[in-house]
């Protein structure tokens, strides 16, 4: 009969031991989300007013990337947006830290590959600013040179430049990211090398005799400088 | 039927004999591929629950030569604005509705803000303002035409004489301005009739010859809310967006283009729209606050152009014009009774003294800051402070339209 009882008993005890052990983690992470959730406002409402002190939005009116957000169809203050980025971070972080608390080795894992990758989200972010930055300045460039040499099609030929240079960045975000490497990869190699045979056919074809004219103009050997006049005219 | 006299420094296009309307519409339908035309509409959304807008609807309806119709709807919720919707649908035209109360265009107004760009309390101007941008942004159109939505009387030839001086390639026409006479069984248009033309009358005896006055008093009504431009001037041209709008455009064309490229066509026999109250008592609503806004304007304009503005001047200025304005209520009385037409004088009387007060009122606003200025920025500062605007703008009036 006591055998019975200890059958019995015996689960009951270990399920008790361990919800007793579970109890401070779990009481832990109730703790740690709700300060992570407390500073996370905190900060998000401290980064607002930074922003609007340094005239985050009109800066961003004026460097584009408000349009960015218009066209996804965001409506809000590019200040209010980027605040709500950084709360929704520190949130995520406050979870993981406040699973992290309950000490169960799956979750554990979980947060580990979690922070780690963490500096591939944020140099894939760097690499998506300063790739847009740099992408508004060569098309621009290449607007106004090709406009200045009387090129027809200089618009077309700055919204290609733009495309191509935002096809490029993406491809090296999101290979930082680690999305799907192989496909990134192989459809980038596909689309540039579809676009460079292209316009190499399309040069082949159309531009012949340009192409003939600009290798005969550099083959021909060019005339010896007549002699300097050794008088001097005033 | 009209005489053909030419009044003023600019061209007056006459409605002579019974021009015909298929005539004129089939001119600018072949104009339109040369010059395409977009037709402006400010709106707000209790217009389209009064007779008028069915009446523009229909006549709309079987205009085949505009390109695109914009309306910049107004005081209007987001059921409203599907109303107003199924309401323009039998229009062929494609029609754009930039909801201005919906929270993309506020957040397109809010950008303005954030940016320096003060574009005013809503309204009229505003809102055409806004239409013009929206134009400009699409890029498909080199003419604008722009007409109220009151207009009860609404013929679609109204349309057609505005939109021809401008949209004819033969022309070298860059702002033309519509002109009626405002006659039921009596004369209305009395803020035209008895402060705008005495008023700038009583200036031109104080400080003599001036262009802009010249300019100003070459208009036969020069508060008509409709007139039509090319997409250049819309760029360029300042507006107003109190009262002040159709005196503060005229001196904004003034100031930018040549009078020879200025004309006004008779657009209509008769005219007839919504009144406003005199509200003698409150200066800051019916035609009492239009008086005060269209008096700032025009001393605005005129001191920007040199002429010096002094106490005694003003005092002379109510003096002149009261006399002024006397002697026109004479006149418009022989008129009313030659033409058998109901003409009230008390009225007509009481109205003057509340424009004589409007006068003294913006004399004093004018004295104490002649700096203040209702003037909405052109768009070629917009788009130099926000170079994106135009996306955005379009970006929003397309996801409203979604």
């Amino acid at each position: 009969m006591k055998d019975f009882l200890d059958l019995i008993l015996e689960p009951l005890n270990e399920l008790f031991t361990k919800f007793k052990e579970f109890v401070p983690n779990f009481l832990a992470m109730l703790v740690i989300l709700c300060i992570g959730i407390f500073l996370a406002m905190i900060i998000k409402r401290f980064l607002v007013k930074f922003l609007a002190a340094i005239n985050f939005d009109s800066w961003s009116d004026r460097m584009g990337f408000t349009k960015i957000m218009r066209k996804g169809d965001l409506w809000s203050k590019p200040s209010a947006i980027l605040s709500a980025i950084v709360f929704w971070l520190l949130i995520i972080v406050t979870m993981m830290s406040s699973l992290n608390a309950l000490q169960i080795p799956a979750i554990d894992n979980l947060v580990g590959e979690f922070f780690s990758y963490v500096p591939r989200i944020l140099s894939a972010a760097i690499i998506l600013i300063v790739g847009y930055l740099i992408t508004g300045f060569v098309s621009r460039a290449t607007l106004i040179a090709a406009a200045n040499s009387g090129f027809h099609y200089a618009r077309i030929l700055a919204k290609a430049t733009h495309t191509l240079l935002i096809v490029l960045i993406l491809a090296m975000v999101m290979e930082q990211l680690h999305i799907a490497p192989s496909i990134v990869l192989a459809a980038f190699s596909i689309v540039f090398g579809g676009i460079v045979i292209a316009l190499s056919i399309a040069f082949g074809v159309g531009g012949i005799d340009a192409a003939r004219r600009m290798i005969e103009k550099e083959s021909i050997p060019k005339h010896e400088e007549p002699e300097k006049d050794e008088i001097e005219h005033i | 039927m009209s005489d053909f006299y030419q009044t003023g420094i600019i061209t007056t296009l006459h409605q002579l004999g019974k021009p015909s309307l298929e005539r004129l519409e089939g001119d600018l339908y072949r104009f339109s591929r040369v010059r395409p035309i977009a037709l402006v509409l400010p709106a707000l959304y209790s217009e389209f629950e009064g007779p008028a807008m069915q009446g523009i609807i229909q006549e709309l309806s079987k205009v085949k030569y505009l390109n695109e119709i914009v309306l910049t709807l107004d005081k209007a919720s987001e059921q409203e604005l599907k109303h107003v919707r199924e309401l323009m649908a039998p229009i062929p035209t494609e029609v754009r509705i930039i909801h201005n109360n919906g929270k993309r265009i506020t957040e397109v107004y809010e950008t303005f803000l954030r940016n320096g760009l003060d574009v005013g309390q809503a309204g009229k101007g505003r809102s055409a303002w806004l239409a013009y941008g929206y134009v400009l942004a699409l890029g498909r159109s080199d003419v604008i035409a722009l007409h109220d939505c009151d207009i009860i009387t609404y013929n679609r030839e109204l349309l057609a004489r505005l939109c021809y001086p401008v949209a004819c390639p033969n022309l070298d026409y860059v702002f033309c301005k519509g002109y009626y006479s405002r006659v039921s069984n009596k004369m209305n248009g009395r803020v035209t009739r008895l402060l705008v033309t005495p008023l700038v009358r009583s200036i031109q005896q104080l400080v003599g010859q001036h262009d802009f006055l010249s300019f100003l008093d070459s208009f036969r009504y020069p508060l008509a809310g409709e007139f039509c431009m090319t997409t250049d001037l819309a760029r360029v041209n300042r507006i107003p967006w109190d009262w002040g709008l159709e005196v503060g455009s005229l001196a904004e064309v003034h100031r930018n283009y040549s009078p020879r490229r200025v004309c006004q066509v008779d657009i209509a026999a008769t005219y007839e729209h919504k009144h406003q109250a005199l509200s003698p008592e409150d200066p800051g609503k019916g035609l009492m606050k239009m008086a005060v806004d269209i008096c700032k304007s025009v001393f605005r304009t005129l001191a920007s152009e040199g002429v010096v503005f002094s106490d005694g001047l003003f005092k002379s200025l109510l003096v002149t014009y009261l006399r002024q304005a006397e002697d026109t209520i004479m006149k418009y009385e022989t008129d009313a009774m030659i033409n058998g037409l109901d003409f009230d004088r008390h009225e007509e009387a009481k109205a003057v003294d509340t424009f004589t007060k409007a006068i003294a009122m913006a004399a004093e606003a004018f004295m104490e800051n002649p700096m203040s200025t209702p003037l909405i920025p052109n768009w070629n500062r917009v788009t130099s402070a926000i170079p994106d605007i135009f996306d955005m703008l379009s970006t929003a009036v397309e996801e409203d339209g979604n």
